[in-house]
């Protein structure tokens, strides 16, 4: 197989494609990382060049390749009660607001949250098991969670609720031995825990996909936004918004600010977390 | 009472009362409806319209609910035509400091079409909105800002923009500049807040 190069023209040609099917946004610093994955795809696709590989991403009618492209162009580390404070936060102040309202208004039906991105289910999962663990409503009310994720081969890993012993290191030992039960150097979440969340495919950049996603009380988007650039966080932002209910909440990652992207949202500062509320 | 798991999602509730590929209908929802709710989903599907873009213009001044004014914003962006930058440079002169400020953010979303108007705007009449374009430049990834930056601070002769340009020269500003902050201090040696910004630009400048 020839040595494929990626010239300046053809990353830049390439970004503002994939930005626009994706809302990814790669800077020239990164350049090395898209390259490489660039590369490895033309490989894959037996490309003899970058040319021939762009014109088979850009008029494949089935999209697969874009799909395995983005696959390996999105990045899919996390663990296990990841900035556990607006887990608390979701427990001890969300959750009991939340319930509050519906009962004034004779609402019983389920509380939804969608988590997005679900990477490898490790937020979901950490969500089911803070209700269970540490939410007494959860006696009393039903509740919904959906995951999803850009990247199919992550969602198959995530239904499949096996973790390395990094990815569950930060929880209690109690709950690592409730939920898991250790295979070689792996542990594998049971069946139960893995069933009580729905995995999803949506592209935050495509309104056909994210049109069906309505009646959350509570959206956890933890450091996704950080890789969109202004106008796809803004997209984001009024995705959520739609998705939400009226006084619903939305949680970012730490380094991100609802404040910045849009005013479609009110700061909420919370006992255990600065939170964002749709009006 | 449990963690329940639905084996779909429900199709969407049908959120307008006509089809989203029908534009002359979203338009009519978006210009005549009373329902913020109704307009702000209207302004969203006009998004994927190009032609929609003189309609949401015409519509962004006189709505007054901010949840649709940012969807139409969210939309004009999406289209990102000329229409939209005249338009949103029009709102830099509105009486509504919250459509100026979001008019602002917006433009700034938009370097690549603002560019090629800025030498123009940066001759506007009126000060105000001088002021706002030098702001507009301050997050613009654009070749020539250090051109407008220095052009501003040698020529216009209103204190307060070259105030708000000597601000952000200081920031971006190379050895370039020297010459034009310090002729800024002979066109207003009476102006304390310029002595003193021009200082620390040149400082920072000759630190760099």
């Amino acid at each position: 197989m020839a040595d494929i190069t990626i010239s300046d023209e053809d990353f830049l040609k390439f970004r503002e494609f994939f930005y626009r099917k994706t809302g990814i946004n790669f800077e020239v610093n990164k350049r090395y990382f898209v390259d490489k994955r660039l590369i490895e795809r033309c490989h894959a696709t037996e490309s003899v060049s970058f040319r021939a590989y762009f014109t088979l991403l850009r008029f494949e009618a089935n999209g697969k390749e874009l799909q395995a492209l983005t696959n390996i162009m999105t990045v899919n580390e996390t663990y296990f009660f990841r900035e556990e404070y607006q887990l608390k936060s979701l427990v001890n102040s969300i959750l009991p607001e939340i319930v509050a309202r519906k009962r004034a208004a004779g609402d019983r039906s389920p509380i939804r949250i969608w988590s997005i991105p679900s990477s490898s289910g490790e937020e979901p999962y950490s969500i089911a098991m803070y209700l269970l663990e540490y939410w007494p409503g959860i006696a009393l009310w039903d509740v919904e969670i959906i995951a999803s994720d850009i990247d199919t081969s992550i969602l198959v890993k995530a239904k499949a609720g096996r973790y390395s012993a990094r990815s569950v290191s930060q929880l209690p030992n109690v709950l690592l031995q409730k939920y898991f039960r250790p295979i070689g150097d792996d542990y594998q979440m049971e069946v139960d825990l893995r069933s009580s969340v729905e995995f999803t495919l949506v592209n935050l950049n495509d309104p056909l996909t994210t049109r069906p996603y309505r009646g959350f009380d509570v959206v956890f988007c933890r450091n996704l936004l950080i890789y969109f650039d202004d106008t796809s966080r803004r997209q984001a932002a009024e995705v959520f918004f739609d998705a939400l209910n009226p006084g619903g909440f939305i949680c970012l990652g730490h380094s991100e600010s609802m404040s910045r992207i849009s005013s479609l949202f009110k700061v909420r500062k919370l006992a255990d977390a600065i939170v964002y509320q749709k009006s | 009472m449990a963690l329940i798991k639905k084996s779909t999602l429900p199709t969407v509730a049908t959120e307008l009362s006509v089809p989203v590929s029908d534009f002359a209908s979203l338009c009519s929802i978006l210009q005549q409806s009373p329902s913020a709710n109704e307009r702000h989903r209207a302004a969203r599907e006009l998004g994927a319209f190009p032609e929609a873009s003189a309609v949401l213009a015409a519509r962004l001044p006189l709505e007054c609910d901010p949840t649709v004014r940012e969807f139409i914003i969210s939309s004009m962006l999406q289209i990102r035509d000329e229409v939209t930058v005249r338009s949103l440079i029009a709102c830099l002169k509105s009486q509504d400091a919250g459509l100026r400020n979001e008019a602002i953010e917006a433009l700034k979303q938009l370097p690549t079409e603002v560019g090629p108007l800025l030498s123009e705007l940066l001759l506007d009449p009126d000060p105000d909105v001088r002021i706002f374009v030098v702001n507009v430049l301050e997050s613009l990834r654009y070749p020539l800002v250090e051109q407008w930056l220095i052009q501003v601070i040698n020529t216009d002769p209103h204190v307060n923009v070259c105030a708000t340009a000597v601000d952000l020269l200081g920031e971006v500003g190379v050895k370039d500049a020297i010459p034009a902050l310090q002729h800024l201090k002979l066109r207003f040696p009476d102006e304390p807040y310029i002595q003193f910004a021009a200082d620390v630009a040149l400082k920072r400048i000759n630190q760099a």
